[in-house]
């Protein structure tokens, strides 16, 4: 595929969007015809997939975008699950049935209340960055999961919240994963529309340099802030979606090695591109569903594949690919969408 | 008052707080020359562990079993762990220097992964602990292990061992400057290579050497590193980046404000010290000892 050449559409679709746009669309037509493969497990492993991948891109706003990482971002994904569990709890009738309206609800509940956690702990993150910003974002991260898990008369502690099984026609596994991917198909839009608004440029900017972005007249701290909540209401957003397809929550979803998770998805996937965390996720959660069937040593599986690409493959399977086209194309022109990490910190 | 239950404490907070500084103070040795945050820090701690167990056990079948078997038990576990920490660094960690942070985390964190599996691909899922036989002496009307002390003295021996390597050896002050100024230290000539590799070896040798210290008092279990990674963390960032003296006070801050909380709050006590990491990355985001030097 030449990247100047604009004759067919598949072209222009990658001149307009880069790789982003021909991936999205390759993906959502896959997307589209998991649940007719044979059994659910397929259609399974497919929710998860959007999910996740939704949580993983909420993220990359942080990191891709604004040049940040956080080690915390689990925290808003979980606040958002337990928003949704404990309302979904208080709506069921006794019998544990729920009607649509009351699931629908719950369902909305959880991306405000992560984005008012996002608020406070954004408060005093964006104050930092680098280092202290992804330390101090695993501070707090850490904290919500101690008071989760500690707090039992009102979060069930350990033992989590059981129970949630969404209303019977959700129950089927090819219903809620049509829904799932409606609701994460909108939220990418949505995502898509704010990273290419000039509020995404001037994340860009704050990534390559804030002290420039601050001369310009940029408020930093508020548009740091902003990003913040906006990136833990679409985690929260994945967190109240989890719940009803796990039928269960439990104090790990806001624990760091949910947001590991995250990073992993998203640097796999490549930081570089709009959808990279989503194909991130394909790969990551395709390959643990296969390998868990034959072996227990799932982390030693993944941790020898991050390792690899780590070392071997910087940029992702999606700045991979990038990269080719543009060796092909044989010129240096930036096609990206920008969504890439900045130098390090200036 | 009955003070004996906060002695009980004091002395487990202070142990604890010895462990915490014997691996945040090669945390951060690696932090401070290599600006590398080092994940897979306790999870090569609690690999030493089980080595050492497992020399430890060896021993005992071949000589018989004496306490102290144990030294040359942790010996073992050092030098075979200070040469994993340099192979570590010449081979993987070496090629991530010019990548940004999150790669860096990725890498190590990849290493916490595979290294917790081979734990337990190679000693099961059981836990793993010596036990020397020691009887509990009584002090104040209460029962004190007296093993408490050894840990207590051996950390408060490291530090000062350290504080000597560091400022009055020629290799622990190439160390320091290679904190301050990497290419400085280069540039006299001296092959920082080698230094990367050597302070690597350094920390992970610390690392072992807490390992096995602790081996007596709590038992080695799978997943115990990613509780104690972060509370590492914690402890380098209150003390302050690259400051010994503050990560050996903030590893007694946290190691007994743990321990004090779990009498009044069992299950958060860990939540206080991510209190505490909070306030202080606020307040002062260099840490405590720490200098404002990198914006």
């Amino acid at each position: 595929m030449n990247a100047d050449d604009n004759s067919n559409w598949w072209s222009r679709l990658y001149a307009r969007y880069a790789l982003s746009g021909p991936v999205a669309l390759v993906l959502f037509v896959f997307f589209l015809l998991v649940p007719l493969l044979p059994g659910e497990f397929w259609t399974h492993v497919g929710t998860e997939i959007l999910i996740l991948g939704l949580f993983a891109m909420s993220f990359n706003l942080l990191y891709g975008y604004m040049g940040q990482i956080s080690f915390g971002h689990a925290a808003f994904f979980g606040l958002g699950a337990y928003a949704t569990a404990m309302l979904f709890t208080v709506l069921k009738t006794p019998a544990g049935a729920i009607g649509v309206p009351e699931f629908a609800l719950s369902l909305l509940v959880g991306p405000p209340v992560a984005a008012l956690g996002a608020l406070i702990v954004g408060f005093f993150c964006v104050r930092l960055t680098g280092i202290y910003f992804a330390m101090l974002s695993l501070a707090f991260g850490e904290l919500l999961f101690y008071i989760v898990f500690s707090w039992y008369s009102f979060t069930k502690g350990d033992d989590g919240i059981q129970g949630l099984l969404p209303p019977l026609y959700f129950q089927d596994a090819a219903n809620y994963y049509y829904l799932t991917l409606a609701i994460v198909v909108a939220a990418l839009l949505l995502m898509w529309r704010i990273t290419e608004s000039p509020f995404g440029y001037i994340m860009r900017t704050l990534r390559d340099n804030q002290r420039r972005a601050a001369f310009l007249g940029i408020n930093v701290r508020l548009h740091m802030l902003m990003n913040f909540v906006i990136a833990g209401s679409f985690a929260g957003l994945a967190g109240a979606l989890w719940g009803p397809f796990s039928r269960s929550v439990s104090p790990g979803l806001l624990g760091w090695q949910e947001s590991g998770i995250a990073v992993f998805m998203t640097l796999i996937g490549g930081a570089g591109a709009f959808i990279g965390p989503i194909v991130g996720s394909v790969i990551y959660t395709m390959l643990q569903a296969v390998v868990k069937m034959y072996t227990v040593y799932w982390p030693l599986t993944i941790g020898t594949i991050i390792l690899l690409i780590v070392l071997f493959v910087p940029g992702g399977v999606l700045g991979l690919i990038e990269k080719r086209i543009k060796a092909r194309a044989g010129r240096e022109g930036d096609a990206g969408d920008g969504a890439r990490p900045g130098p390090g910190e200036p | 008052m009955d003070i004996a239950p906060y002695l009980l404490q004091l002395f487990s907070g202070l142990s604890r707080a010895m462990v915490l500084f014997l691996l945040s103070a090669g945390l951060s040795l690696i932090f401070g020359v290599m600006n590398i945050l080092n994940f897979a820090h306790a999870t090569l701690w609690l690999l030493s562990g089980y080595v050492t167990y497992s020399i430890f056990t060896y021993l005992s079948q071949q000589f018989g079993v004496s306490p102290w078997m144990l030294l040359p038990a942790i010996a073992g576990a050092v030098a075979l762990m200070s040469l994993v920490g340099f192979a570590l660094e010449r081979f993987l960690i070496r090629h991530t220097y010019a990548r940004e942070l999150p790669e860096q985390l990725l890498l190590t964190f990849a290493l916490v992964l595979i290294i917790g599996d081979l734990i337990k691909l190679i000693w099961g899922v059981e836990n793993r602990r010596i036990s020397l036989g020691i009887e509990p002496i009584e002090m104040l009307d209460t029962f004190v292990n007296p093993y408490h002390f050894v840990i207590i003295a051996t950390g408060v021996a490291v530090a000062f061992g350290l504080w000597f390597f560091l400022h009055r050896t020629r290799f622990g002050k190439i160390v320091r400057a290679a904190v301050y100024s990497r290419s400085m230290v280069s540039a006299l000539g001296i092959p920082i290579p080698l230094i990367y590799s050597g302070v690597f070896a350094l920390g992970v040798g610390l690392a072992a050497f807490a390992g096995g210290v602790f081996l007596p008092l709590l038992p080695m279990s799978l997943g115990v590193d990613h509780d104690i990674i972060v509370q590492c963390f914690a402890v380098v960032v209150i003390g302050g980046f690259g400051s010994m003296l503050g990560t050996f006070v903030a590893s007694i801050i946290v190691g007994v404000v743990y321990s004090f909380s779990i009498l009044f709050w069992p299950d958060g006590a860990l939540a206080m010290i991510f209190l505490i990491l909070i306030v202080v990355l606020i307040w002062r985001p260099w840490g405590l000892f720490g200098t404002e030097l990198r914006s």
